[in-house]
Protein backbone atom coordinates (compact mmCIF):
# COMPACT_ATOMS: atom_id res chain seq x y z
CA UNK A 1 0.00 0.00 0.00
CA UNK A 2 0.82 3.56 -0.90
CA UNK A 3 0.68 4.25 2.84
CA UNK A 4 3.68 2.05 3.68
CA UNK A 5 5.96 4.25 1.65
CA UNK A 6 4.75 7.31 2.95
CA UNK A 7 7.28 7.09 6.11
CA UNK A 8 8.48 4.69 8.92
CA UNK A 9 6.71 6.91 11.42
CA UNK A 10 3.33 6.70 10.16
CA UNK A 11 1.83 5.70 13.49
CA UNK A 12 1.09 9.07 13.65
CA UNK A 13 -1.98 9.64 10.74
CA UNK A 14 -5.03 8.50 12.43
CA UNK A 15 -7.64 5.88 10.90
CA UNK A 16 -11.08 6.52 9.86
CA UNK A 17 -14.26 4.27 9.88
CA UNK A 18 -17.18 5.32 8.14
CA UNK A 19 -20.15 2.85 8.71
CA UNK A 20 -23.39 3.52 6.58
CA UNK A 21 -23.56 7.01 7.16
CA UNK A 22 -26.47 8.52 5.81
CA UNK A 23 -27.25 12.45 6.09
CA UNK A 24 -30.40 14.82 5.23
CA UNK A 25 -31.09 18.62 5.75
CA UNK A 26 -34.36 19.80 6.11
CA UNK A 27 -34.71 22.10 3.02
CA UNK A 28 -37.97 24.33 2.86
CA UNK A 29 -39.86 21.82 5.09
CA UNK A 30 -38.61 18.68 3.18
CA UNK A 31 -36.18 15.91 4.06
CA UNK A 32 -33.36 16.28 1.57
CA UNK A 33 -31.46 13.54 1.74
CA UNK A 34 -28.13 14.29 1.04
CA UNK A 35 -25.87 11.23 1.87
CA UNK A 36 -26.60 7.56 1.63
CA UNK A 37 -25.17 5.04 3.84
CA UNK A 38 -21.60 5.59 3.07
CA UNK A 39 -19.00 3.09 3.98
CA UNK A 40 -15.24 3.68 3.87
CA UNK A 41 -12.57 2.31 5.77
CA UNK A 42 -9.20 4.75 5.41
CA UNK A 43 -6.00 3.11 6.94
CA UNK A 44 -3.25 4.93 8.88
CA UNK A 45 -1.78 7.56 6.75
CA UNK A 46 -3.45 6.65 3.86
CA UNK A 47 -4.42 9.31 1.43
CA UNK A 48 -7.58 9.41 -0.25
CA UNK A 49 -9.48 11.31 -2.49
CA UNK A 50 -13.42 12.09 -2.96
CA UNK A 51 -14.32 12.97 -6.44
CA UNK A 52 -17.98 13.84 -6.92
CA UNK A 53 -20.51 16.15 -9.17
CA UNK A 54 -21.34 19.49 -7.68
CA UNK A 55 -23.69 20.10 -4.80
CA UNK A 56 -23.27 15.85 -4.36
CA UNK A 57 -22.66 16.05 -0.47
CA UNK A 58 -18.72 16.09 -0.34
CA UNK A 59 -18.48 19.16 1.95
CA UNK A 60 -21.55 17.59 3.91
CA UNK A 61 -19.21 14.58 4.32
CA UNK A 62 -16.24 16.38 5.62
CA UNK A 63 -18.24 17.96 8.22
CA UNK A 64 -19.19 14.91 10.01
CA UNK A 65 -15.47 13.80 9.86
CA UNK A 66 -14.52 16.62 11.16
CA UNK A 67 -17.34 16.36 13.73
CA UNK A 68 -19.20 19.95 13.64
CA UNK A 69 -22.46 17.89 12.52
CA UNK A 70 -24.20 14.48 13.64
CA UNK A 71 -25.03 12.15 10.73
CA UNK A 72 -29.08 10.87 10.68
CA UNK A 73 -27.84 7.67 10.18
CA UNK A 74 -24.67 5.43 10.74
CA UNK A 75 -21.53 6.07 12.80
CA UNK A 76 -18.11 7.86 12.16
CA UNK A 77 -15.06 6.65 13.79
CA UNK A 78 -11.25 7.20 14.58
CA UNK A 79 -8.88 5.43 16.28
CA UNK A 80 -12.48 3.27 16.45
CA UNK A 81 -13.46 5.63 18.96
CA UNK A 82 -17.01 7.61 17.74
CA UNK A 83 -16.55 11.04 16.65
CA UNK A 84 -18.84 13.24 18.51
CA UNK A 85 -17.32 16.94 18.56
CA UNK A 86 -14.41 18.84 16.58
CA UNK A 87 -10.84 18.04 17.75
CA UNK A 88 -7.91 19.88 16.38
CA UNK A 89 -6.32 16.28 15.61
CA UNK A 90 -8.62 16.63 12.74
CA UNK A 91 -8.04 19.98 11.15
CA UNK A 92 -9.93 20.88 8.33
CA UNK A 93 -9.31 23.65 5.26
CA UNK A 94 -12.52 24.20 4.24
CA UNK A 95 -14.16 25.21 0.44
CA UNK A 96 -14.23 28.97 1.79
CA UNK A 97 -10.79 30.28 3.57
CA UNK A 98 -12.79 32.42 5.93
CA UNK A 99 -9.63 33.67 7.38
CA UNK A 100 -10.27 36.15 10.54
CA UNK A 101 -11.01 39.56 8.80
CA UNK A 102 -9.74 41.44 12.05
CA UNK A 103 -6.01 39.22 12.49
CA UNK A 104 -3.29 39.76 10.39
CA UNK A 105 -2.45 36.89 7.78
CA UNK A 106 0.31 35.71 10.90
CA UNK A 107 -2.46 35.72 13.63
CA UNK A 108 -4.96 33.80 11.55
CA UNK A 109 -2.48 31.09 11.10
CA UNK A 110 -1.49 31.26 14.84
CA UNK A 111 -5.31 30.86 15.69
CA UNK A 112 -5.11 26.88 16.52
CA UNK A 113 -2.03 26.84 18.45
CA UNK A 114 -3.40 30.14 20.41
CA UNK A 115 -6.87 28.51 21.09
CA UNK A 116 -5.09 25.56 22.76
CA UNK A 117 -2.20 27.67 24.22
CA UNK A 118 0.72 26.35 22.47
CA UNK A 119 1.64 29.56 21.10
CA UNK A 120 4.15 30.32 23.58
CA UNK A 121 6.14 27.26 22.85
CA UNK A 122 5.46 26.32 19.15
CA UNK A 123 5.60 29.80 17.70
CA UNK A 124 8.24 28.95 15.19
CA UNK A 125 6.27 26.25 13.24
CA UNK A 126 3.96 29.87 11.77
CA UNK A 127 6.83 30.66 10.14
CA UNK A 128 7.16 27.33 8.82
CA UNK A 129 3.78 27.23 7.51
CA UNK A 130 3.86 30.82 5.99
CA UNK A 131 6.89 29.74 4.08
CA UNK A 132 5.41 26.34 3.09
CA UNK A 133 2.44 28.29 1.82
CA UNK A 134 5.00 31.14 0.56
CA UNK A 135 3.41 33.98 2.02
CA UNK A 136 6.40 34.76 4.27
CA UNK A 137 6.33 38.16 2.93
CA UNK A 138 2.72 38.28 3.83
CA UNK A 139 3.01 37.32 7.51
CA UNK A 140 1.28 41.11 8.55
CA UNK A 141 -1.35 42.07 5.40
CA UNK A 142 -5.04 41.72 6.55
CA UNK A 143 -6.72 39.13 4.30
CA UNK A 144 -8.58 42.05 2.75
CA UNK A 145 -5.54 43.03 1.01
CA UNK A 146 -4.79 39.28 0.14
CA UNK A 147 -5.83 37.55 -3.70
CA UNK A 148 -8.26 34.65 -3.23
CA UNK A 149 -5.26 32.14 -3.87
CA UNK A 150 -3.12 33.81 -1.04
CA UNK A 151 -6.16 33.71 1.16
CA UNK A 152 -6.54 29.66 0.32
CA UNK A 153 -2.56 29.50 0.85
CA UNK A 154 -3.04 30.98 4.69
CA UNK A 155 -5.42 29.17 5.25
CA UNK A 156 -3.64 25.85 4.25
CA UNK A 157 -1.18 26.87 6.20
CA UNK A 158 -3.29 27.85 9.60
CA UNK A 159 -4.57 24.14 9.26
CA UNK A 160 -0.84 22.72 9.02
CA UNK A 161 0.46 24.76 11.88
CA UNK A 162 -1.32 21.96 14.02
CA UNK A 163 0.46 19.26 12.98
CA UNK A 164 -3.14 16.82 12.69
CA UNK A 165 -3.21 13.58 12.63
CA UNK A 166 -6.04 13.39 9.89
CA UNK A 167 -6.26 16.71 7.79
CA UNK A 168 -9.53 17.21 5.60
CA UNK A 169 -9.20 19.07 2.94
CA UNK A 170 -12.34 20.44 1.06
CA UNK A 171 -11.15 21.98 -2.47
CA UNK A 172 -8.02 23.34 -0.75
CA UNK A 173 -6.33 24.42 -3.94
CA UNK A 174 -9.77 25.62 -6.10
CA UNK A 175 -9.09 29.13 -6.18
CA UNK A 176 -4.98 28.64 -7.27
CA UNK A 177 -3.76 29.57 -11.12
CA UNK A 178 -2.45 26.14 -12.50
CA UNK A 179 0.58 27.17 -12.13
CA UNK A 180 0.42 27.75 -8.33
CA UNK A 181 -1.72 24.77 -8.07
CA UNK A 182 1.12 22.23 -9.28
CA UNK A 183 3.36 23.38 -7.09
CA UNK A 184 1.18 23.58 -3.70
CA UNK A 185 0.17 19.76 -4.98
CA UNK A 186 3.61 18.50 -4.90
CA UNK A 187 4.27 20.54 -1.76
CA UNK A 188 1.25 18.56 -0.24
CA UNK A 189 2.46 15.37 -1.40
CA UNK A 190 5.73 16.26 -0.04
CA UNK A 191 4.43 17.68 2.78
CA UNK A 192 2.16 14.14 3.66
CA UNK A 193 5.24 11.95 2.82
CA UNK A 194 6.63 13.79 5.74
CA UNK A 195 4.45 14.33 8.24
CA UNK A 196 2.32 11.15 7.35
CA UNK A 197 -0.98 12.06 8.92
CA UNK A 198 -4.17 10.86 7.03
CA UNK A 199 -5.62 12.90 4.27
CA UNK A 200 -9.14 12.93 2.93
CA UNK A 201 -9.00 15.46 -0.17
CA UNK A 202 -12.18 16.36 -1.75
CA UNK A 203 -11.34 17.74 -5.34
CA UNK A 204 -13.34 18.21 -8.67
CA UNK A 205 -10.52 17.90 -10.35
CA UNK A 206 -9.48 14.25 -11.40
CA UNK A 207 -5.84 14.78 -12.53
CA UNK A 208 -5.37 16.21 -8.95
CA UNK A 209 -7.61 13.33 -7.49
CA UNK A 210 -4.83 10.74 -9.12
CA UNK A 211 -1.56 12.81 -8.57
CA UNK A 212 -2.57 13.10 -5.05
CA UNK A 213 -4.30 10.18 -3.55
CA UNK A 214 -3.66 6.45 -3.40
CA UNK A 215 -7.26 5.85 -3.50
CA UNK A 216 -10.11 7.82 -5.42
CA UNK A 217 -13.43 7.52 -4.58
CA UNK A 218 -15.95 8.25 -6.69
CA UNK A 219 -19.46 9.52 -5.41
CA UNK A 220 -22.90 9.58 -7.27
CA UNK A 221 -25.67 12.40 -7.74
CA UNK A 222 -27.14 13.48 -4.61
CA UNK A 223 -28.02 11.84 -2.73
CA UNK A 224 -24.34 10.64 -2.79
CA UNK A 225 -23.35 7.07 -2.86
CA UNK A 226 -20.03 5.59 -3.53
CA UNK A 227 -20.18 4.74 -7.26
CA UNK A 228 -16.32 3.18 -7.57
CA UNK A 229 -13.18 3.22 -5.73
CA UNK A 230 -10.00 3.85 -8.22
CA UNK A 231 -6.57 2.45 -6.58
CA UNK A 232 -3.25 4.22 -7.95
CA UNK A 233 -0.14 2.49 -6.33
CA UNK A 234 2.06 4.61 -8.53
CA UNK A 235 5.02 6.30 -6.96
CA UNK A 236 5.68 9.85 -6.37
CA UNK A 237 5.85 11.73 -7.89
CA UNK A 238 3.47 10.93 -10.75
CA UNK A 239 3.62 12.23 -14.43
CA UNK A 240 0.10 13.61 -16.24
CA UNK A 241 1.60 11.88 -18.86
CA UNK A 242 2.34 8.29 -18.01
CA UNK A 243 0.31 6.23 -19.72
CA UNK A 244 -0.82 3.99 -16.64
CA UNK A 245 -2.14 7.70 -15.29
CA UNK A 246 -3.88 8.22 -18.39
CA UNK A 247 -5.63 5.05 -18.00
CA UNK A 248 -6.47 5.61 -14.83
CA UNK A 249 -7.98 9.17 -15.45
CA UNK A 250 -9.66 7.48 -18.32
CA UNK A 251 -11.60 4.71 -16.12
CA UNK A 252 -12.26 7.66 -13.68
CA UNK A 253 -14.29 9.77 -16.07
CA UNK A 254 -15.60 6.72 -17.24
CA UNK A 255 -17.14 6.26 -13.37
CA UNK A 256 -18.47 9.34 -13.33
CA UNK A 257 -20.01 9.13 -16.49
CA UNK A 258 -18.35 11.44 -18.94
CA UNK A 259 -16.35 9.11 -21.37
CA UNK A 260 -17.76 10.58 -24.47
CA UNK A 261 -16.87 14.01 -23.24
CA UNK A 262 -13.06 13.73 -23.89
CA UNK B 1 -5.71 84.75 3.95
CA UNK B 2 -4.17 87.39 6.15
CA UNK B 3 -5.78 90.09 4.49
CA UNK B 4 -8.73 89.11 5.15
CA UNK B 5 -8.33 88.93 9.08
CA UNK B 6 -6.54 92.05 8.86
CA UNK B 7 -9.49 93.77 6.82
CA UNK B 8 -11.81 92.53 10.14
CA UNK B 9 -9.40 93.44 12.36
CA UNK B 10 -9.32 97.43 11.15
CA UNK B 11 -12.98 97.63 10.59
CA UNK B 12 -13.73 96.40 14.39
CA UNK B 13 -10.99 98.91 15.20
CA UNK B 14 -11.80 102.01 13.23
CA UNK B 15 -15.03 101.58 12.14
CA UNK B 16 -16.84 103.29 15.59
CA UNK B 17 -19.07 101.02 17.43
CA UNK B 18 -22.94 102.37 17.03
CA UNK B 19 -23.50 105.11 19.63
CA UNK B 20 -24.77 104.43 23.01
CA UNK B 21 -23.08 100.65 23.12
CA UNK B 22 -20.42 100.14 25.34
CA UNK B 23 -18.28 96.92 24.20
CA UNK B 24 -15.10 97.08 26.32
CA UNK B 25 -13.59 94.48 24.44
CA UNK B 26 -13.89 95.54 20.81
CA UNK B 27 -10.45 96.65 21.02
CA UNK B 28 -9.30 93.24 22.23
CA UNK B 29 -11.41 91.82 19.46
CA UNK B 30 -9.51 93.99 16.79
CA UNK B 31 -6.24 93.01 18.24
CA UNK B 32 -6.90 89.34 18.23
CA UNK B 33 -7.73 89.15 14.85
CA UNK B 34 -4.75 91.46 13.72
CA UNK B 35 -2.64 88.78 15.50
CA UNK B 36 -4.27 85.78 13.96
CA UNK B 37 -3.53 87.75 10.56
CA UNK B 38 0.24 88.62 11.40
CA UNK B 39 0.38 84.76 12.44
CA UNK B 40 -1.13 83.39 8.92
CA UNK B 41 1.12 85.96 7.04
CA UNK B 42 4.41 84.18 9.05
CA UNK B 43 2.90 81.38 8.21
CA UNK B 44 2.57 81.90 4.66
CA UNK B 45 5.85 82.98 4.30
CA UNK B 46 7.87 80.84 6.67
CA UNK B 47 5.84 77.87 6.54
CA UNK B 48 6.47 76.81 3.08
CA UNK B 49 8.23 73.58 4.12
CA UNK B 50 6.44 72.30 6.44
CA UNK B 51 3.96 69.58 6.72
CA UNK B 52 1.89 71.46 8.90
CA UNK B 53 1.43 74.25 6.81
CA UNK B 54 0.08 72.28 3.89
CA UNK B 55 -2.74 71.30 6.11
CA UNK B 56 -3.26 75.17 6.42
CA UNK B 57 -3.39 75.49 2.51
CA UNK B 58 -6.12 73.34 2.53
CA UNK B 59 -7.70 75.19 5.42
CA UNK B 60 -7.74 78.18 3.38
CA UNK B 61 -10.83 78.64 1.93
CA UNK B 62 -12.35 78.30 5.24
CA UNK B 63 -10.26 80.92 7.14
CA UNK B 64 -11.16 83.17 4.42
CA UNK B 65 -15.16 82.51 4.70
CA UNK B 66 -14.43 82.62 8.59
CA UNK B 67 -13.16 86.05 8.18
CA UNK B 68 -16.08 87.34 5.87
CA UNK B 69 -18.30 85.86 8.95
CA UNK B 70 -17.25 87.48 11.30
CA UNK B 71 -16.81 90.87 9.83
CA UNK B 72 -20.63 90.45 8.64
CA UNK B 73 -20.70 89.65 12.20
CA UNK B 74 -19.45 92.61 13.77
CA UNK B 75 -20.61 94.66 11.26
CA UNK B 76 -24.67 93.75 11.52
CA UNK B 77 -24.44 93.96 15.45
CA UNK B 78 -21.61 96.13 16.76
CA UNK B 79 -21.37 98.79 14.13
CA UNK B 80 -25.00 98.96 12.75
CA UNK B 81 -27.14 97.66 15.03
CA UNK B 82 -29.14 96.22 12.69
CA UNK B 83 -29.70 92.98 14.96
CA UNK B 84 -32.07 92.93 18.03
CA UNK B 85 -29.92 93.37 21.74
CA UNK B 86 -30.01 91.67 23.70
CA UNK B 87 -30.19 88.52 21.87
CA UNK B 88 -27.16 89.23 19.31
CA UNK B 89 -24.32 90.36 21.27
CA UNK B 90 -21.32 91.10 18.42
CA UNK B 91 -18.35 88.58 18.75
CA UNK B 92 -16.56 90.78 21.41
CA UNK B 93 -19.16 90.45 23.79
CA UNK B 94 -18.32 86.58 23.31
CA UNK B 95 -15.07 87.27 23.64
CA UNK B 96 -15.98 89.07 27.07
CA UNK B 97 -17.26 86.25 28.32
CA UNK B 98 -14.27 83.99 27.82
CA UNK B 99 -12.05 86.64 29.29
CA UNK B 100 -14.05 87.56 32.15
CA UNK B 101 -16.09 84.24 33.19
CA UNK B 102 -13.78 81.58 32.11
CA UNK B 103 -13.42 80.28 35.67
CA UNK B 104 -17.14 79.48 35.61
CA UNK B 105 -16.87 77.90 32.05
CA UNK B 106 -14.15 76.06 33.55
CA UNK B 107 -16.38 74.75 36.40
CA UNK B 108 -18.89 73.84 33.91
CA UNK B 109 -16.28 72.13 31.40
CA UNK B 110 -15.06 70.19 34.41
CA UNK B 111 -18.70 69.07 36.19
CA UNK B 112 -20.39 68.48 32.65
CA UNK B 113 -17.60 66.10 31.07
CA UNK B 114 -17.37 64.30 34.73
CA UNK B 115 -20.76 63.35 34.58
CA UNK B 116 -21.03 62.03 31.04
CA UNK B 117 -17.69 60.18 31.43
CA UNK B 118 -19.02 58.35 34.65
CA UNK B 119 -22.22 57.92 32.89
CA UNK B 120 -20.95 57.24 29.59
CA UNK B 121 -18.70 54.79 30.73
CA UNK B 122 -20.94 52.56 33.26
CA UNK B 123 -23.75 52.84 30.15
CA UNK B 124 -20.96 51.03 27.61
CA UNK B 125 -19.55 48.69 29.80
CA UNK B 126 -22.94 47.40 31.04
CA UNK B 127 -24.31 47.87 27.40
CA UNK B 128 -21.66 45.91 26.09
CA UNK B 129 -22.01 43.17 28.80
CA UNK B 130 -25.58 42.46 28.23
CA UNK B 131 -25.12 42.91 24.55
CA UNK B 132 -22.51 39.88 24.51
CA UNK B 133 -24.61 37.94 27.37
CA UNK B 134 -27.74 38.22 25.12
CA UNK B 135 -26.15 37.22 21.89
CA UNK B 136 -24.48 34.64 23.17
CA UNK B 137 -26.76 32.75 25.44
CA UNK B 138 -29.79 31.20 24.81
CA UNK B 139 -31.04 32.13 28.78
CA UNK B 140 -29.93 35.69 28.81
CA UNK B 141 -31.70 36.30 25.77
CA UNK B 142 -34.82 34.90 26.74
CA UNK B 143 -34.81 36.89 29.82
CA UNK B 144 -32.99 40.25 28.97
CA UNK B 145 -34.78 40.47 25.39
CA UNK B 146 -38.13 41.31 26.56
CA UNK B 147 -37.16 43.22 29.23
CA UNK B 148 -34.93 45.33 26.96
CA UNK B 149 -37.48 45.51 24.80
CA UNK B 150 -40.04 46.92 27.05
CA UNK B 151 -38.53 49.88 28.49
CA UNK B 152 -35.26 50.07 25.68
CA UNK B 153 -37.19 52.51 23.03
CA UNK B 154 -38.48 54.52 26.41
CA UNK B 155 -36.68 58.04 26.33
CA UNK B 156 -34.33 57.81 29.14
CA UNK B 157 -35.34 61.27 30.04
CA UNK B 158 -38.62 59.91 31.03
CA UNK B 159 -36.89 58.61 33.66
CA UNK B 160 -36.60 62.07 35.18
CA UNK B 161 -38.58 62.67 37.58
CA UNK B 162 -38.38 58.88 39.11
CA UNK B 163 -34.44 59.21 39.01
CA UNK B 164 -34.34 62.45 41.16
CA UNK B 165 -36.18 61.19 43.84
CA UNK B 166 -35.52 57.56 44.37
CA UNK B 167 -31.70 58.36 43.73
CA UNK B 168 -29.54 59.72 46.65
CA UNK B 169 -28.65 62.75 44.58
CA UNK B 170 -29.08 65.07 41.63
CA UNK B 171 -25.46 63.59 40.24
CA UNK B 172 -26.06 59.88 41.09
CA UNK B 173 -29.37 60.10 39.06
CA UNK B 174 -27.74 61.83 36.33
CA UNK B 175 -25.37 59.35 35.88
CA UNK B 176 -27.72 56.72 35.83
CA UNK B 177 -30.16 58.36 33.55
CA UNK B 178 -26.73 58.95 31.16
CA UNK B 179 -25.81 55.20 31.75
CA UNK B 180 -29.16 54.36 30.34
CA UNK B 181 -29.29 55.96 27.14
CA UNK B 182 -26.04 55.14 26.47
CA UNK B 183 -26.43 51.70 27.58
CA UNK B 184 -29.71 50.94 25.34
CA UNK B 185 -28.06 51.55 21.67
CA UNK B 186 -25.19 49.52 22.79
CA UNK B 187 -27.02 46.95 24.03
CA UNK B 188 -29.04 46.22 20.77
CA UNK B 189 -25.96 46.57 18.68
CA UNK B 190 -23.61 44.44 20.52
CA UNK B 191 -26.30 41.62 20.86
CA UNK B 192 -26.84 42.16 16.74
CA UNK B 193 -23.09 42.12 15.86
CA UNK B 194 -22.45 38.76 17.93
CA UNK B 195 -25.84 36.79 16.82
CA UNK B 196 -24.99 38.26 13.15
CA UNK B 197 -21.00 36.75 13.54
CA UNK B 198 -20.71 33.95 10.43
CA UNK B 199 -21.25 30.24 11.71
CA UNK B 200 -17.90 29.72 9.51
CA UNK B 201 -16.12 31.60 11.71
CA UNK B 202 -17.28 29.15 15.05
CA UNK B 203 -16.64 26.05 12.82
CA UNK B 204 -12.68 27.02 12.03
CA UNK B 205 -12.27 27.88 15.70
CA UNK B 206 -13.73 25.02 16.60
CA UNK B 207 -11.50 22.17 14.78
CA UNK B 208 -8.78 23.96 15.74
CA UNK B 209 -9.88 23.33 19.71
CA UNK B 210 -10.78 26.79 20.88
CA UNK B 211 -12.75 26.36 24.42
CA UNK B 212 -15.97 28.60 25.04
CA UNK B 213 -14.27 30.80 26.59
CA UNK B 214 -11.95 31.51 23.30
CA UNK B 215 -15.05 31.35 21.10
CA UNK B 216 -16.44 34.47 22.64
CA UNK B 217 -13.34 36.31 23.17
CA UNK B 218 -11.38 35.95 20.55
CA UNK B 219 -14.16 35.10 17.67
CA UNK B 220 -17.53 36.82 18.83
CA UNK B 221 -16.59 39.97 20.04
CA UNK B 222 -13.96 41.04 17.84
CA UNK B 223 -16.41 39.96 14.88
CA UNK B 224 -19.08 42.01 16.59
CA UNK B 225 -16.79 45.11 17.04
CA UNK B 226 -18.11 47.40 13.87
CA UNK B 227 -21.43 47.18 15.16
CA UNK B 228 -20.15 47.77 18.76
CA UNK B 229 -19.48 51.01 17.27
CA UNK B 230 -21.91 52.11 15.75
CA UNK B 231 -23.66 51.21 18.88
CA UNK B 232 -20.87 53.72 20.89
CA UNK B 233 -21.37 56.31 18.57
CA UNK B 234 -25.11 56.53 18.84
CA UNK B 235 -25.15 56.21 22.71
CA UNK B 236 -22.34 59.15 22.59
CA UNK B 237 -25.07 61.19 20.35
CA UNK B 238 -28.00 60.04 23.30
CA UNK B 239 -25.46 60.75 26.52
CA UNK B 240 -24.90 64.10 25.41
CA UNK B 241 -28.85 64.95 24.94
CA UNK B 242 -29.19 63.48 28.40
CA UNK B 243 -26.94 64.83 30.01
CA UNK B 244 -27.67 68.37 29.39
CA UNK B 245 -31.60 68.28 30.02
CA UNK B 246 -30.20 66.66 33.35
CA UNK B 247 -27.88 69.16 33.95
CA UNK B 248 -30.56 71.56 33.43
CA UNK B 249 -33.41 70.62 35.75
CA UNK B 250 -31.32 68.79 37.94
CA UNK B 251 -27.66 68.75 38.64
CA UNK B 252 -26.83 72.57 39.30
CA UNK B 253 -23.84 72.25 37.49
CA UNK B 254 -22.18 71.55 34.39
CA UNK B 255 -22.68 73.69 30.48
CA UNK B 256 -26.19 72.78 30.47
CA UNK B 257 -27.15 74.68 33.49
CA UNK B 258 -24.63 77.82 32.70
CA UNK B 259 -26.95 77.87 29.65
CA UNK B 260 -29.99 77.97 31.47
CA UNK B 261 -28.87 80.35 33.72
CA UNK B 262 -27.13 82.41 31.38
CA UNK B 263 -30.51 82.81 29.48
CA UNK B 264 -32.30 83.27 33.07
CA UNK B 265 -30.19 86.71 33.59
CA UNK B 266 -30.85 87.43 29.63
CA UNK B 267 -27.04 87.18 29.29
CA UNK B 268 -26.87 85.92 25.67
CA UNK B 269 -23.14 86.41 25.20
CA UNK B 270 -23.07 83.89 27.82
CA UNK B 271 -24.94 81.38 26.34
CA UNK B 272 -23.33 81.86 22.64
CA UNK B 273 -20.25 81.40 24.40
CA UNK B 274 -21.28 78.47 26.16
CA UNK B 275 -22.74 76.71 23.08
CA UNK B 276 -19.48 77.02 21.30
CA UNK B 277 -17.76 75.15 24.33
CA UNK B 278 -20.34 72.29 24.14
CA UNK B 279 -20.56 72.22 20.68
CA UNK B 280 -16.30 72.21 20.48
CA UNK B 281 -16.16 69.10 23.55
CA UNK B 282 -19.17 67.51 21.75
CA UNK B 283 -17.03 67.74 18.42
CA UNK B 284 -14.17 66.83 20.21
CA UNK B 285 -15.66 63.91 21.59
CA UNK B 286 -16.81 62.60 18.65
CA UNK B 287 -13.34 62.62 16.64
CA UNK B 288 -12.22 61.05 19.58
CA UNK B 289 -14.37 57.94 19.21
CA UNK B 290 -13.64 58.44 15.87
CA UNK B 291 -9.85 57.90 16.20
CA UNK B 292 -10.11 54.95 18.77
CA UNK B 293 -12.30 52.93 16.00
CA UNK B 294 -9.99 53.69 13.36
CA UNK B 295 -7.30 52.45 15.35
CA UNK B 296 -9.42 49.00 16.60
CA UNK B 297 -11.32 48.40 13.02
CA UNK B 298 -7.75 49.07 11.35
CA UNK B 299 -8.43 45.75 9.23
CA UNK B 300 -11.76 47.08 8.30
CA UNK B 301 -11.48 48.64 4.46
CA UNK B 302 -13.74 51.54 3.55
CA UNK B 303 -14.23 53.19 6.90
CA UNK B 304 -15.89 56.61 6.93
CA UNK B 305 -13.61 59.46 7.50
CA UNK B 306 -15.12 61.82 10.22
N1 LIG C 1 -27.26 23.55 6.13
C1 LIG C 1 -27.92 23.04 5.08
N2 LIG C 1 -29.27 23.04 5.04
C2 LIG C 1 -29.93 22.54 4.01
N3 LIG C 1 -29.34 21.99 2.94
C3 LIG C 1 -28.00 21.95 2.91
C4 LIG C 1 -27.22 22.48 3.97
N4 LIG C 1 -25.93 22.32 3.65
C5 LIG C 1 -25.90 21.72 2.46
N5 LIG C 1 -27.14 21.48 2.00
C6 LIG C 1 -27.48 20.82 0.75
O1 LIG C 1 -26.77 19.61 0.71
C7 LIG C 1 -26.34 19.34 -0.59
C8 LIG C 1 -24.87 18.99 -0.57
O2 LIG C 1 -24.13 20.10 -0.17
P1 LIG C 1 -22.54 20.04 -0.10
O3 LIG C 1 -22.09 21.39 0.31
O4 LIG C 1 -22.16 18.90 0.75
O5 LIG C 1 -22.15 19.77 -1.61
P2 LIG C 1 -20.70 19.55 -2.23
O6 LIG C 1 -20.66 18.15 -2.72
O7 LIG C 1 -19.66 19.95 -1.30
O8 LIG C 1 -20.75 20.51 -3.48
P3 LIG C 1 -19.58 21.39 -4.11
O9 LIG C 1 -18.69 20.47 -4.84
O10 LIG C 1 -20.29 22.31 -5.05
O11 LIG C 1 -18.92 22.10 -2.99
C9 LIG C 1 -26.66 20.56 -1.42
O12 LIG C 1 -27.74 20.22 -2.26
C10 LIG C 1 -27.08 21.59 -0.45
O13 LIG C 1 -28.16 22.33 -0.95
MG1 LIG D 1 -18.38 21.55 -1.16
Amino acid sequence: MVAAVASDHAVRGSTLTLREVSHRFNFEGQPLPVLDRISLQVGRGEFVALLGPSGCGKSTLLRLVAGLDTPTAGSLLTEGREIEAPDPSRVVVFQDPTLYPWRTVWSNVALGLEARGLLRTHRGRIEDALRLVGLTGFANAYPHQLSGGMAQRAALARALVNDPKLLILDEPLGQLDSLTRIAMQAELVALWQRSSFTALLVTHDVEEALLLAGRVIVLSDRPARIKAEVINSQPYPRHRGDPHFVELRREVFEHLGLDEAW
Amino acid sequence: MAAAWLVVAALTAFWPDKPESDWTYTGSFAIACAVLAVALALATFAGGRFVAFQRLQRLSPWLFALALFFAAWEAVTAKRGLLPLPFFPPPQAILEVAIDDWGRLAEGIFASARLLASGYFIGAAVGFVTGVAIGWSRLAGYWIHPVLRFIGPLPATAWLPLAFFVFPSSFSASIFLIALATGFPVTVLTWSGVACVKSAYYDIARTLGATQRFLVLKVAIPAAMPHVFVGLFMGLGNSFAVLVVAEMLGVKAGLGWYLQWAQGWAAYANMYAALLVMALLCSGLITLLFRLRDRLLSWQKGLVRW
